[in-house]
């Protein structure tokens, strides 16, 4: 496998220190500000969390200036705005969460930036437009927005654009709802940047951009009869290059990928990946352990990422029996899945992400650690986000979990394991190695140690 | 709802849970039956957890609904191997049953049924007790758990079907590999099981109503005309009418009956099994 050119200046392993971290310190942790989606822009200057409580909230990085070398790249601030609200449906009785499951942007193409953002129901184009002008000096009315007395209006001027103080607006655009009967947990914005799929537990939907009022539906995997339900989809995405082409994971640790062009509904599938199970390691939670909680394609189009309960696999799209690359994550949970099934925690669903040039993934595991996975040299890290090690630019230092009897300095047990601080959204920069890691009610950003 | 008492029992169920679930990861000396009853126990104890639940996570559900098809599969095939053709069932008396059934099956089944499996069970209970009562719980049971969880989940009802370019003509499931569900044989039987509880199940609805105890909302209301020959527009309140117009009429004389059983059953199941926990424990 060719490795295209790592970031970490050659055979060097890349070294991660702190950069920021964004959200309350207190120990109480407010269920809405649970994060619950990260993602950069194409640009990686604009990074999006949303959180269980609706909002949005979209950093952006600062330029550098000579004045302020050392505050190189910093994230800040840019929007906050709440896109989702709470929501009674009467006709079942049903409340609908306003947790924001992902977040997508769309690529630019004018001055404003747009992404879309997802609840369990509902799908939203939000536009994000600067307003750093005002016009000023008009005929009808005066500067506070009272109407000026008509004979006073002696002369015709041209309203100016005067600059003013920054201002940065979030508004709706466009509502795709009522398409989705069960829970949505994926969008991807097709490549031709006019499409993009919508998927729930049992259907995949297509919708265009401009068109709110109608959706194609390209998967239904719902049997006639619910009792013969043994499977469910559990992430879609659309291939970076080929806007025809996409692929959709399952509870049963299986991929499909489909072709647009070969039928309307695709249901039957051009591709079907899946890895014979291993016999040894059999158990009765061998399937909970199977169901697939994220795929990413690379950026490069020819591999795919899943992410399941224990480890992370990298598929070659040309092979469909067997991944190319297989990382356990966090190995010495199998011995607990006992106690993991009984606390729920095995149904906790992990992202995974992919640095810019595709050598690297990342992913993450409890105790707020977080994984790294170099493909070419098979290094990998364990770091965890907490705040001890959040002095400015202070290296991470690697962690490690203690498996057998002696603990080592420094190790961990994996019965001190804290499973309630799950890492379970990580992003990456497109370009660079800056890491955005959702811990809980923080975010953390980690950026390259540059000598 | 849940009495202070059961709340109490039902913590100390749970920390059972977690030592027992700890005992299972920790120990090799486990025997395997017994740590497959004890996943058993805890899918079926989740899946009855989430039917009380409003909107019940149909992932989760289907997972856990697979854990418990592939112990039965692996149960039956054990059973169809053993010399005396046992019939794990339904125990006639409440006393030996493990409560692990579907709360929504009430326990008096009709006559023919119910003596059939006491027969077998009879002929079980003169075996070990503790095996016994370990093992009590029916294949038709666990696909019912399981019709009924799926089922439930079913009563979302697509009020926006997709919209597809070309019809969708074949009603065949669209998962072909339904491996897990060899219920050919059972499915017989489940029928037959199933025609006499589906009239038990309110279909169709908002789950909250359909575990509660009809009688004890309506306490105060005097359901006499609804008994009666003569009416009747369909209970509207709490429900919104949309969803009351769905609903039979003729579904509810016999809820009335029975959901009062399902509170009893649901109460007994928990000291039942607290009852097992202790037999476990003990053990």
């Amino acid at each position: 496998v060719a490795r295209a050119g790592g970031d970490g200046g050659g055979n060097n392993e890349v070294q991660w220190c702190f950069l920021q971290v964004k959200g309350a310190i207190d120990e109480d942790v407010a269920e809405a500000d649970i994060i619950s989606t990260v993602e950069f822009n194409y640009t990686g200057d604009l990074l999006a969390t949303g959180d269980k409580g609706g909002r949005v909230v979209i950093f952006q990085r600062e330029q550098e200036t000579k004045s302020r070398p050392l505050c190189r790249g910093e994230y800040n601030v840019y929007s906050t705005f709440q896109s989702h609200e709470p929501e009674f449906d009467y006709l079942k009785s049903l409340e609908i969460e306003e947790k924001i499951n992902k977040i997508r942007w769309l690529p630019q193409q004018n001055a404003a930036h747009f992404l879309l953002s997802t609840n369990d129901k509902t799908i939203k184009l939000w536009k994000i437009s600067e307003r750093d002008k005002r016009a000023e000096g008009y005929n009808l009315k005066d500067e506070d927005g009272r109407l000026r007395e008509p004979f006073r209006v002696t002369e015709l001027r041209v309203p100016t654009l005067k600059p003013m103080d920054l201002m940065v607006e979030a508004s709706p655009r466009r509502t795709f709802a009522n398409a989705h009967t069960y829970h949505i947990n994926s969008i991807s914005v097709n490549s031709d940047y006019a499409t993009y799929l919508s998927a729930d537990d049992l259907r995949i939907n297509l919708w265009h951009l401009e068109v709110t009022n109608r959706s194609f539906n390209i998967v239904d995997i719902k049997p006639a009869n619910m009792e013969e339900l043994t499977e469910v989809i559990t992430a879609a995405e659309f291939h970076p290059h080929h806007c025809n082409v996409f692929v959709y994971s399952s509870s049963k640790g299986t991929i499909r990928l489909c072709d647009m062009r070969s039928a309307a509904l695709c249901d039957q599938h051009s591709k079907f990946f899946e890895e014979p199970e291993d016999p040894s390691s059999r158990s009765f939670f061998s399937e909970i352990i199977s169901s697939i909680s994220d795929v990413k394609f690379s950026h490069s189009g020819r591999y795919m990422m899943t992410r399941d309960y224990l480890s992370v696999k990298v598929w070659d799209l040309n092979m469909e029996n067997k991944p190319v690359e297989t990382y356990q994550v966090h190995e010495y949970l199998r011995s607990k899945l006992c106690s993991l099934y009984e606390n729920d925690c095995i149904f906790d669903k992990f992202e995974c992400c992919w640095n810019g040039s595709d050598s690297t993934i990342m992913t993450g595991s409890y105790n707020n650690f977080f994984r790294t996975f170099e493909r070419g040299s098979r290094r990998d890290a364990t770091l965890e986000a907490s705040r001890e090690s959040s002095k400015p630019r202070a290296v991470l230092k690697p962690r490690k979990v203690c498996t057998s009897g002696k603990r080592k300095k420094d190790e961990i047990t994996v019965d001190s394991l804290d499973f309630n601080k799950k890492i379970l959204h990580t992003a990456w920069h497109p370009m660079e190695n800056i890491i955005a890691v959702a811990a809980t009610n923080n975010l953390y950003l980690f950026q390259e140690k540059v000598n | 709802m849940l009495g202070r008492g059961l709340k109490r029992k039902l913590s100390d169920y749970e920390e059972n849970m977690a030592g027992l679930s700890s005992a299972f990861d920790s120990s090799r000396s486990l025997p395997y039956p017994l740590k497959r009853q004890l996943v058993l126990n805890m899918c079926l104890t989740k899946l009855q957890t989430y039917k009380m639940l409003v909107e019940p996570n149909l992932h989760r559900s289907v997972l856990i609904a697979n854990t418990v098809r592939q112990i039965q599969e692996e149960m039956r095939q054990e059973s169809s191997q053993q010399p005396v053709s046992i019939c794990p069932g339904i125990a006639p008396a409440a006393h030996s049953y493990t409560g692990m059934e579907s709360p929504g099956i009430p326990l008096q089944l009709p006559s023919g049924v119910g003596q059939q499996e006491s027969h077998c069970c009879d002929l079980r209970s003169a075996e070990d007790p503790i095996e016994n009562s370990l093992l009590i719980v029916s294949d038709d049971d666990m696909s019912s758990a399981i019709s009924s969880i799926l089922k439930d989940l079913d009563f979302v009802e697509d009020i926006s079907p997709p919209t597809c370019l070309v019809p969708t003509g074949d009603d065949q499931p669209k998962f072909p590999e339904n491996t897990g569900l060899k219920l050919e044989d059972d499915r017989q039987d489940l029928k037959g099981a199933e025609c006499v509880f589906g009239s038990f199940e309110i279909s169709n609805s908002t789950s909250y109503l359909k575990d509660l105890a009809i009688d004890d909302i309506f306490e105060d209301i005097d359901t006499s005309m609804y008994d009666s020959d003569f009416c009747c527009p369909p209970l509207t309140p709490p429900r919104s009418p949309s969803l009351a117009t769905e609903e039979p009429l003729k579904t509810f004389p016999s809820c009335n009956s029975s959901s009062a059983n399902n509170i009893q059953i649901c109460r007994t199941d928990l000291s039942e099994l607290d009852h097992i926990m202790e037999i476990l424990v003990g053990s």
